[in-house]
């Protein structure tokens, strides 16, 4: 009983106080730490990749008239970087601030506003600029694109369809 | 060692008219479809032949063949075998036979079933709701199918559960519902006579949230790993892997070498912080708070560790369908080793300290005392069985990730005790540590991830994972949505609970928080409160609106 009494104060004295002085002095986390969120809206292109993995379905995105609004509701996050992960532009980068206390948790909400490119031929607002810039960036210099492959690209999905259905009903007749 | 072809011919020699079908997916899993008449028959006789029951698993198949299937689980642990037996009903008459008289173990399985998928269990002993909230309507049942997730339905108050009031002159001790020694939710009606326990109710899942419903409504498959990780605050990541090993047995991913080594080590240093936080819980539910400050003291480090590598504490966010999202880089690996050889050495110091402690041994010997029988009747799993003398361990018996290449060494004691119980959790502490340093000595160079195509519908999948409590089970129906269309989760708590009633049985008062803190309980939160009138000895149970009356008065 002494014996083991006297081995437990032992560990004890020899180990003393361990608690950090935190928050007196930061507490930076380990390299790799999943913290707050970060959103690169310069490099955003609103295709809604980070929308579709998120677990907890915090990023929704809307189309209203000619904008896109893409919408982190940061006080859902779990922090387990899927966007990040999944985002073709790496405009999603995981920070190391874990201190996110607020008096309104939408303090820490990001918003994301991207212009829409309008159908030529119905008017609908149907992808974003910015992704139709990619498409057209991704096209080396040295192919020349036809006109009628310009005009495909401002048509939205729908009247693609119809489109090249019209082609088609016209080539049979 | 029993064949899976070897356990339906001997199924079909008992009760020739029995089977209806048999199939095997996978190695060392068979599904064999019974009679629905002989259901309770077969079952009496797979756990007669010594077959541990898992679970049960209710599933609405009533859009697809206008019936509700009911999956019994068995193991035969030492020849590695899983064994189904299904059970169908039909929407006309939505009952089967009950499997509870025979073993005790099925006794919350079924009930869930009925909670969940609506189907009755004829001659269940105790068919009392288990798993639904007080106030849910009778008739309306969560897991079918029709059921909208985001429905909620009119409350129905007088549906509150009735719970058990003991013989005279036994009366009752409540503990909980707000469990203060864990601080979760958990509701022990203890009967007492004087200081001696003759008795004990438990209402719980308090805190039930329906993620199983979640995820065949909602989640795709990549999104439940997530909230899988979340069923648990300490063990979480084993049910991230249970899930995605389920799936991926299902759909037939081979996960590459490298993956399957760090979740092995991921698995083991979850399991060494768990033991820890454990040791010192423990220690502080007898007043021994030195143990509860060294044992969390020397955990520390690890979750650090943790945090390193996966760049979290806890919920390390580690697992998708096909592998792991990190490498564990060759830098790191003189940190892991240095960090856990320290707790090696400072574990064994505190072990060398308290192994001998006359405190110790006068709060946990011989109390709380859970007999290999009994053991095996409630299907105890995890250090609880193997405190009485049960050496199951599901790395051993259904090998997972890389422990077929790391094989742990089962540990355990034949007293049944909460001391038993305490001295295998810290040998196994020391366990993982060596596994820890082997899975890194050994692990292969590679890819930690494989691209994971479609899941094709309709494949079913059952995966264990030895948790620090016992063993996890999950089990999987893959769905035409790209998400599970029934998921099925049983945690080690689950099989471990229902045998406390006989372990308090014969105690002590005193005894009773550390032997309920002996099986290193996981429960979840309330809103009811009992109050037990000692004048008129009448026992009146408050409801949510009751109390919101009374407290709205005040």
């Amino acid at each position: 009983m002494l014996r083991s009494k006297l081995k437990e104060a032992l560990i004890c004295l020899k180990n003393l106080r361990v608690t950090l002085p935190y928050p007196a002095q930061p507490a930076p986390p380990a390299e790799g730490f999943r913290g707050r969120l970060e959103v690169d809206i310069n490099k955003c292109i609103g295709c809604g990749a980070c929308a579709n993995a998120c677990p907890p379905r915090l990023i929704s995105v809307i189309d209203l008239d000619t904008r896109r609004t893409i919408e982190f509701v940061l006080g859902k996050c779990t922090y387990c970087a899927r966007c990040a992960e999944v985002c073709p532009e790496e405009a999603i980068n995981m920070s190391k601030e874990f201190e996110l206390a607020t008096e309104d948790k939408k303090d820490l909400n990001i918003t994301v506003e991207l212009i829409m490119v309008k159908c030529d031929r119905c008017g609908t607002a149907f992808t974003t600029q910015r992704i139709v810039n990619k498409l057209m960036a991704k096209v080396p210099d040295e192919i020349e694109i036809e006109p009628a492959a310009l005009d495909w690209l401002k048509f939205c999905p729908n009247c693609r369809k119809l489109r090249e259905a019209q082609k088609i009903s016209e080539a049979g007749t | 060692m029993l064949s899976e072809h070897e356990v339906a011919k001997r199924l079909r020699d008992a009760f020739p008219e029995a089977v209806v079908s048999t199939k095997i997916p996978v190695p060392g899993i068979i599904y064999i479809t019974i009679n629905t008449s002989f259901i309770s028959s077969a079952c009496r006789y797979l756990f007669e032949q010594g077959a541990r029951f898992v679970t049960s698993v209710a599933t609405d198949r009533i859009a697809q063949s206008n019936r509700v299937e009911v999956s019994h689980i068995f193991s035969f642990d030492e020849d590695r075998l899983t064994v189904v037996a299904k059970g169908q009903a039909s929407t006309s008459n939505l009952s089967i036979d009950s499997i509870s008289p025979v073993i005790p173990g099925a006794n919350w399985a079924e009930r869930e079933c009925h909670d969940m998928v609506g189907i009755d269990f004829i001659g269940h002993p105790d068919p009392r709701r288990l798993a639904l909230a007080d106030d849910w309507p009778e008739g309306i049942y969560p897991l079918r199918r029709d059921f909208p997730y985001n429905y909620k339905p009119p409350v129905a108050p007088e549906n509150a559960v009735p719970l058990k009031t003991p013989q005279p002159p036994a009366s009752v001790l409540p503990i909980g519902p707000f469990y203060p020694v864990l601080e979760e939710p958990a509701y022990f009606r203890v009967f007492v006579e004087g200081e001696e326990i003759t008795g004990c109710d438990y209402r719980g899942f308090y805190n039930h949230r329906g993620i199983e419903k979640l995820a065949d409504s909602v989640l795709t498959y990549q999104q439940v790993p997530f909230i899988a990780e979340r069923i648990c605050g300490i063990c979480g990541f084993i049910h991230s892997s249970c899930y995605c090993q389920a799936i991926e047995q299902a759909s037939g991913i081979e996960i590459p070498p490298r993956a399957g080594y760090i979740r092995t080590i991921l698995l083991e240093l979850e399991r060494t912080q768990s033991h820890l936080l454990w040791l010192g819980i423990a220690g502080h539910i007898i007043g021994f708070e030195t143990v509860l400050m060294q044992a969390w003291r020397i955990r520390e480090p690890l979750m650090w560790l943790c945090e390193l590598i996966t760049g979290n504490r806890k919920t390390y966010g580690m697992n998708l369908i096909g592998g792991v999202r990190r490498d564990i880089t060759s830098e790191q690996y003189p940190k892991i080793l240095e960090v856990i050889g320290k707790i090696e050495d400072q574990v064994k110091e505190l072990i060398n300290a308290i192994v001998d402690d006359t405190t110790l041994h006068l709060r946990l010997r011989n109390v709380g005392v859970l007999p290999p029988q009994i053991a095996r009747e409630f299907c105890s799993v995890g250090p609880t069985a193997r405190g009485s003398g049960i050496a199951i361990d599901s790395r051993v018996n259904h090998p997972y990730a890389a422990y077929s290449q790391v094989p742990p060494m089962v540990i355990s004691k034949p007293e049944g005790d909460a001391w038993a119980r305490t001295l295998v959790r810290l040998e196994e502490t020391l366990e993982s540590v060596g596994l820890i340093r082997q899975a890194l000595e050994q692990m292969p160079a590679g890819d930690i991830m494989v691209e994971v195509k479609e899941i094709p519908p309709w494949r079913e999948g059952i995966s264990y994972v030895e948790a620090p409590r016992g063993e996890a089970m999950h089990y999987v129906l893959t769905g035409p949505d790209n998400r599970p269309y029934r998921w099925r989760v049983r945690a080690p708590s689950y099989a471990n609970l229902q045998a406390i009633p006989i372990m308090l049985k014969g105690n002590s008062i005193a005894d009773a928080p550390i032997i309920i803190g002996s099986i290193d309980p996981c429960f979840s939160c309330t809103e009811r409160l009992e109050v037990f009138d000692v004048k008129t000895n009448k026992i009146k149970v408050y409801t949510r609106q009751e109390l919101r009356e009374i407290s709205v008065k005040r």
